[in-house]
């Protein structure tokens, strides 16, 4: 019924509308990663943050790398508030004065975040709203008993059915080497144990690959028993139907951070500090464990019992994820690389 | 009379032509030049320590120094050798065959020829993959046949790369020889084997000299599109299997030096001419030499 009440209410709101086309208050321009990802980042966090503050949230697709590359060529005059990054470039990205730092008082959840997810907040590398855990993932058919080690890699039953991702080329491959060059006794300094590890593993008959989907690929034509990857992706496999499980080794999981950041230089500080906040509380962890099994930086998440099972989950599980610095990572990384293609070139 | 006299003079106008010219260049200006003199610009740039940019020779250096990346052309240039040599001799019989069967029928093999053209790189390697894969429909024939013993693995190995880039490649070989034996006609091959020739004195005396030009520009299209391959020798042959053209994409996107990957690229665009430009200096020469 239009009553005269809301009559004139809306005729206010509409009054309203024409004098600020778009109010900039009330728009959030965002970057999510598309396809599933994006509709499940809009079903767990910007749809209820549209209902809950009553804004607009406008969604660019756009990956990390080129996410990066438009906030380098937007410098003088940003266009997002929000940036998602993996793979750590936020580290990159904060270095170079993109994005803005925060303080722990603006954000109402810091006190139930992980101290390692919200670790670097002051010099502009948002929170960790999740994790990927890199440990083994294995075909529970062939690969009896279950790995509980880094080490079982080596296992010579296994020797022509380990499979391992090109860490030149991944992010997640990466961080698998630096966790075999962990165990094998190597720095991020001095990772030749762990190129040392490979070498051995690549003589005893691994395949390498270098593509996501050439693991499932692997995993379905049996080819591939046991690979070090991430724990989202193991996800994929069993879903797919294929018999495999991830399993956090007892040396410890890598964890490939990602992040939701506030950047610099806009005029929406405190919408977008909202968003963040909303981002990291633990409802929305809970949903991105539940629906993609990416493992919780929020303490206050609640896992049901089969989800739990599947994710880095708990105090106790969470100490036992490895990171490695990022900035390291950022001025080895070319030599890595090198050495790496060196080491798997026939 | 008078209509064609007209077309003729706007043709000798000047304007005219460069309009008609004027899209094709933009395009090849923009699409083209451009691109190519920046990743010129690119591959002798120096950073150096402090920021400051000079001109140098490092990144060729760098190339020519390190085994890893002669090893990375030495494969390339062998691989592309072999998948040549394949090419020719699946490419010429099929074009021999097709020139000399009636219209309607080669109709239907160009077609056959022409259709894998139709679908995307990718998708026929991806096809590949199932088929070279483990468990795939090919190891597991040579299994059956008895000639290998377990799984045997066509994926990550050079022969799955030539078996893949000949399938991708052979339509380049046989449409540019069947151009050239098409204009040969049999008459002179007939004339041949009335003289006593056999079938294989006739193609090897009269037809295949004759058609050496398509032959050689057959090759040539095959060995330029197979060093600077990317799609299949990295999905089939995999990490451990480096080639150039992959080799300046783990540049760009693993390493972000963009000025070695440009050097990298020099030089596949120098060896690309130096096999193409004495091949045109020689068909020039031939062709003139026809026209006196």
């Amino acid at each position: 019924m239009l009553t005269r009440r809301n009559f004139t209410a809306a005729l206010a709101a509409g009054a309203a509308l024409i004098a600020t086309p778009v109010l900039a208050q009330d728009t959030l321009i965002i970057n999510s990663f598309g396809g599933s990802y994006e509709k499940t980042h809009r079903d767990l966090v910007i749809t209820p943050f549209e209902k809950e503050y009553g804004v607009t949230v406008k969604v660019v697709t756009a990956y990390s790398a080129d996410t990066l590359a438009q906030l380098r060529a937007q410098k003088e005059n940003p266009q997002f508030d929000v940036v998602h990054f993996s793979g750590g470039l936020e580290t990159v990205a904060a270095s170079e004065g993109l994005l803005a730092p925060i303080k722990p008082e603006e954000l109402s959840n810091y006190g139930q975040m992980y101290p390692f997810a919200v670790a670097d907040i002051g010099k502009g590398v948002g929170p960790m709203y999740k994790v990927a855990a890199i440990g083994l993932l294995y075909n529970t058919e062939q690969v009896s008993p279950a790995p509980t080690s880094w080490m079982d890699l080596t296992n010579p039953a296994y020797a022509k059915n380990v499979l391992l991702t090109d860490a030149a080329a991944n992010t997640y491959g990466m961080l698998g080497m630096l966790m075999m060059n962990k165990v094998s006794g190597g720095t991020l300094d001095d990772v030749q144990p762990g190129l040392d590890f490979v070498g051995k593993l690549l003589d005893g008959g691994a395949t390498v690959v270098s593509k996501s989907p050439e693991i499932q690929q692997n995993f379905a034509q049996g080819s591939a028993w046991i690979a070090p990857y991430a724990q989202d992706y193991a996800f994929t496999l069993t879903k797919a139907g294929l018999p495999v499980k991830f399993v956090q080794p007892k040396e410890g999981a890598a964890f490939a951070p990602i992040t939701v950041n506030l950047v610099a230089g806009r005029d929406n500080r405190d919408l977008a500090l909202k968003f963040i906040d909303f981002s990291i509380r633990a409802e929305a962890s809970k949903g991105w464990a539940e629906a993609l099994r990416y493992s919780p930086t929020n303490k206050e998440a609640k896992l049901p019992d089969d989800v739990a099972s599947q994710v880095v989950y708990g105090e106790e599980a969470a100490k036992n994820l490895v990171g490695f610095d990022p900035i390291k990572i950022g001025d080895e990384r070319a030599k890595w690389n090198e050495a790496w293609k060196r080491l798997v070139a026939r | 009379m008078t209509g064609s006299r007209q077309i003729s003079a706007a043709i000798r106008s000047r304007r005219e032509p460069l309009l008609l010219l004027g899209p094709g260049v933009a395009v090849l200006a923009l699409a083209f030049f451009l691109p190519v003199f920046q990743m010129l610009v690119l591959s002798v740039q120096v950073t150096g320590t402090d920021g400051q940019i000079s001109f140098g020779w490092e990144h060729f250096a760098k190339f020519f120094v390190d085994d890893y990346y002669l090893g990375v052309s030495i494969r390339t240039f062998r691989l592309a050798g072999l998948i040549t040599l394949i090419c020719f001799l699946i490419g010429f019989p099929l074009a021999y065959v097709m020139s000399r069967v009636g219209p309607r029928l080669r109709m239907l093999l160009i077609l056959l020829v022409v259709l894998p053209l139709m679908t995307s790189v990718v998708i026929r390697t991806f096809g590949w993959l199932v088929i070279l894969g483990n468990g795939g429909l090919l190891s597991d024939l040579l299994e059956v046949i008895g000639l290998t013993d377990r799984a045997t693995k066509l994926m990550h190995t050079e022969s799955g790369i030539v078996i893949a880039m000949v399938q991708v490649l052979v339509p380049f070989m046989t449409l540019t020889i069947l151009g050239v034996l098409q204009r040969i006609g049999s008459e002179l091959e007939q004339a041949a084997r009335t003289m006593g020739a056999g079938f294989w004195q006739a193609i090897i005396g009269i037809t295949l000299p004759l058609s050496l030009p398509g032959i050689v520009s057959g090759c040539l299209i095959v060995f330029a599109l197979s060093i600077s391959s990317f799609i299949t020798p990295t999905l089939v042959g995999g990490v451990r299997l480096p080639v150039l053209a992959g080799s300046i994409y783990s540049s760009v996107t693993g390493s972000f030096d963009w000025n070695f990957a440009a050097a990298q690229s020099v030089l596949l665009l120098l060896a690309t001419l130096v096999v193409i430009v004495p091949y045109a200096m020689l068909m020039r020469r031939r062709d003139t030499k026809a026209v006196r």
